[in-house]
């Protein structure tokens, strides 16, 4: 390596070397992968079982999904700190966005659900925060056209009583807001760490 | 016109790649920095040395999965560093 650089060679070895660091973002896509199939499947299920007595019809399939969703986000989580060789801010802040996400999402369903109220078209509404934002951070367009997707299916869902109209605008909002850019996250990630 | 002298520290390639992939992380490892910069290993650990006897780095050595681990952090007088030497090349640019 050289010491003799031109002002016009230092600048361009700094613009490629921060470009470097932003690519270094920890593997989101697992996540919006697991968390979009479990949620399209509680949605399902609790469509199917609306009929049937008992937990299932008083959202079981929510409990189960968020539970498993939980256990397995933490457990990879855990494995990929462990893993990786670099800490990113942008990992740390992107962590904190999706906790006060959680947590905003839990008060909001034991409020609701305390005054017997159905929390379906808040918590979509709300997740078009996060999702949003994280878009914003990794400058990520499928994942900000989500979050404003899920703005539009929140809205559309408060305005339906409809057990079938809602169900497929919920998956809908899922499979477009999380799954696509999950898939599309996944193949960007996966050309970054190869290149 | 007169410009400001450029620092010295920071006036070398491998240096400069270092301070600036490290300037927009918390940390990161060595093997990371090796990766990034496409360096050898010996130039790699020699300028990660220098840089931490000017105060540039801070180095803390650990262990991952059983094998020695090289994290390194810039401190804040490398950003202030950093940015002084960003700030002069910019002067130079501009003529």
């Amino acid at each position: 390596m050289e010491t003799n650089m031109t002002p016009q060679e230092s600048l361009q070895l700094i613009e490629s070397m921060i470009g470097q660091a932003k690519k270094s973002f920890s593997r989101m896509s697992f996540y919006f992968l697991l968390w979009g199939m479990l949620l399209i499947g509680a949605m399902i299920a609790t469509y199917l079982l609306r009929g049937v007595e008992g937990v299932w019809s008083q959202g079981g399939a929510w409990g189960v999904a968020g539970a498993l969703g939980g256990v397995i986000s933490s457990i990879y989580g855990a494995r990929q700190d462990k893993a990786e060789s670099v800490a990113n801010p942008m990992d740390r802040i992107t962590g904190w966005v999706w906790a006060t996400f959680v947590i905003t999402m839990i008060i909001m369903i034991v409020c609701t659900s305390g005054k017997g109220q159905d929390p379906g078209a808040m918590i979509t509404l709300l997740t078009g925060l996060p999702t949003f934002l994280t878009g914003q951070i990794m400058r990520f367009r499928p994942l900000i056209l989500g979050g404003i997707l899920f703005w539009i299916a929140g809205i559309a869902m408060y305005f339906t009583g409809d057990a079938l109209t809602l169900t497929l605008l919920y998956c809908g909002a899922m499979l477009f807001g999380y799954i696509v850019p999950g898939i599309m996250l996944k193949r960007q990630e996966d050309v970054v760490r190869t290149a | 016109m007169s410009f400001a002298p450029l620092d010295p520290i920071l006036h070398n390639q491998l240096r400069l790649a270092v301070v600036s992939l490290l300037v927009s992380l918390e940390e990161a490892d060595f093997t990371f920095i090796l990766e990034k910069t496409g360096a050898t290993r010996g130039n790699l650990s020699v300028q990660i040395t220098n840089l931490q006897e000017a105060g540039y780095l801070k180095v803390t050595k650990t262990f991952k999965d059983n094998y020695p681990n090289t994290k390194c952090q810039l401190t804040a007088k490398g950003v202030k560093a950093f940015e002084g030497y960003v700030k002069a090349i910019k002067e130079y640019l501009k003529t």
